[in-house]
């Protein structure tokens, strides 16, 4: 094809969206619609997540150094724990601090430190959280192995629980996702459909002047995806608003916030750019595809 | 060149819409294909068209042999045809210039071929003024000359024209055969069916007949406008065509073409003829 032809076929295909625009006006909404629907159940599930993950970081490994080690040891031993990897933050707790840890935990039966001499007898410690709570484990294992560790432990009950919680969540998300994309790909098919079905006379005429099937699906593809584009970009600026929106109302819900740690609630700005990619790549995908596969009914003359 | 040697063609509902049909059209001819509703003319027409396949036999059409053709290659065959159809099939989202200019689009023809070749096919079936209509702004016999010019602009071998005159006033009728018939002089096969006898009485030619799927008349005879058979041999010929009643002889219609041509109908062929001769020295530059 030549490069006028192109050029034709192009400017056929985005002066469609206007000659049939209602149809393609209908298009869009379905397209808006289900690229919508989606897209919010995608960052619904990214959230959740991230928010299981935020609980997830709320879980300590617990370390008791050896009361042997001397001060500058301790110290040696903070760098070695800080360099392990999925180590997150780590907090030292000497032997007076957990002493008062101690005493406040067994508030019920504090007469029994009066029979205690001082607190040397307690060891220093560390209380580590991680980055990935599903290798607290590893981890503790890791930090159980160093020298100078007398005991290194973590609530393995509370990581096997965050980590069934995010599997049921993700097997759930992906259901209802799947679901929606498949509702989503039977609406703009009935409506691509619906919109070549109301051209199909223009097909055919296009068919018996001896137009190949390429040349009469490009300006449909063209159509198909401006539109999708369109949309797309429609349903970036819905979610924006949305998310904003919620979002600042969770920030001002402060109780529930702190539950799960402000960091766990996504800001927009770490998923903009992504988020618009995917809208608009799946609007430009989802309108062309559509539009073309509709097209083939009507192209068999 | 139109050949069906003993074509048949069976619907899958069992119904025989062509029995055995030979029939040869060579280059040049203009031939009317009547016949009675449900005949098999219009199965006839999607043979040629390569819509649908005959059964049994071989169609040949342009050099193509449309029984071995391609599917991939159906384009380039249609190429080679004009058509025109009883109900028009214009773009509705395209204007007059733009409907025939999209024939020569789809062949990817030079832009500057384009500009040029248009407009003249447009004046010579007189729409220049509605160049920039849109179908939906013209009468019926506007339209069909529409459909003409996009079936001429390609400069075919053939033209087949279903029912032409079909869904336009009786006397716009002869205008628009007068159109093909100018086309036919100037080399450009011709296929017309029609129900309408009148017409065919009065411009003669080659008459074939198809009744319950086979040609039971093909013959040339000669129309009121040529020189005149007795009138006993036309009204025997007209009875063995199968076309019967009172030949009237049509009034010539005043042709209106507003702001451009304001002709009588023999001032409408010549220019045609003359143009189409144009077209044939253009074509070779």
């Amino acid at each position: 094809m030549k490069l006028s032809g192109f050029k034709y076929l192009t400017n056929q295909g985005v002066e469609n969206i206007w000659k049939n625009k209602m149809m393609a006006f209908a298009t869009f909404c379905v397209l808006l619609i289900s690229l919508l629907l989606v897209g919010i159940a995608g960052l619904f599930y990214l959230n959740l997540n991230s928010m299981i993950l935020g609980l997830g970081n709320q879980n300590e490994i617990a370390v008791y150094l050896d009361p042997s080690l001397s001060q500058q040891d301790v110290d040696s031993f903070a760098d070695k724990l800080s360099s392990l990897d999925n180590v997150d933050t780590i907090e030292y707790i000497s032997k007076e601090e957990a002493y008062e840890r101690m005493k406040n935990q067994i508030s019920d039966g504090r007469a029994i430190f009066d029979y205690i001499d001082g607190y040397e007898f307690m060891p220093d410690g560390f209380s580590v959280t991680v980055i990935n709570n599903d290798t607290i484990e590893d981890t503790t294992a890791k930090i159980s192995a160093l020298t100078g560790v007398k005991s290194a432990s973590s609530s393995l009950q509370v990581a096997e629980f965050l980590r069934e919680l995010r599997r049921v969540v993700t097997i759930i998300a992906v259901a209802i996702i799947a679901a929606l994309v498949l509702v989503s790909m039977i609406m703009i098919s009935n409506t691509t459909k619906a919109s070549v079905f109301a051209r199909r006379e223009e097909i055919q005429i296009m068919k018996y002047v001896g137009a190949t099937n390429s040349f009469i699906r490009f300006p449909f593809f063209i159509e198909g995806m401006v539109t999708g584009f369109f949309a797309g970009a429609g349903s970036f600026f819905i979610t924006w608003a949305v998310y904003r929106a919620v979002y600042r109302i969770l920030t001002e819900q402060g109780t529930l916030m702190n539950a799960f740690g402000y960091s766990s609630i996504i800001p927009f700005k770490d998923i903009r750019l992504p988020l618009a990619g995917a809208y608009l790549l799946a609007g430009a995908l989802l309108g062309a595809v559509g539009s073309v596969v509709s097209t083939k009914r009507h192209i068999d003359v | 060149m139109v050949e069906l040697q003993n074509v048949s063609v069976t619907y899958s509902s069992g119904v025989d819409a062509l029995n055995n049909v030979s029939l040869k059209i060579n280059d040049g001819d203009f031939a009317f294909v009547v016949g009675s509703s449900g005949a098999g003319k219009s199965t006839m027409i999607k043979l040629l068209l390569k819509e649908i396949d005959a059964t049994s036999g071989v169609v040949t059409v342009n050099g193509y042999n449309l029984n071995k053709l391609k599917k991939r290659k159906i384009p380039e065959f249609r190429r080679t045809l004009g058509f025109v159809f009883q109900d028009f099939r214009l773009i509705p989202s395209m204007t007059v210039y733009e409907n025939i200019a999209f024939v020569l689009r789809v062949i990817d023809a030079p832009i500057k071929y384009i500009r040029k070749r248009v407009p003249y096919v447009i004046s010579l079936v007189g729409l220049h003024a509605k160049t920039n209509s849109y179908p939906d702004e013209l009468s019926g016999g506007e339209k069909q000359r529409v459909a003409i010019a996009r079936a001429l602009v390609n400069d075919p071998q053939l033209i087949i024209a279903d029912e032409p005159t079909g869904n336009i006033d009786p006397e716009l009728s002869y205008e628009i055969v007068e159109l093909l018939k100018g086309i036919n002089d100037q080399g450009t096969t011709i296929l017309m069916v029609t129900h309408e006898h009148d017409l065919v009485r009065h411009f003669g030619g080659r008459i074939i007949n198809i009744t319950d799927g086979e040609i039971v008349f093909d013959e040339v005879i000669s129309g009121i406008g040529d020189e005149p058979l007795p009138e006993e041999d036309l009204a025997a010929a007209m009875a063995r065509a199968g076309m019967t009643g009172q030949i009237q002889v049509p009034q010539q219609p005043e042709i209106q073409t507003p702001g451009i041509v304001t002709s009588t109908e023999d001032a409408l062929i010549d220019e045609v003829i003359a143009a189409i001769a144009g077209i044939d020295q253009g074509g070779s530059e």
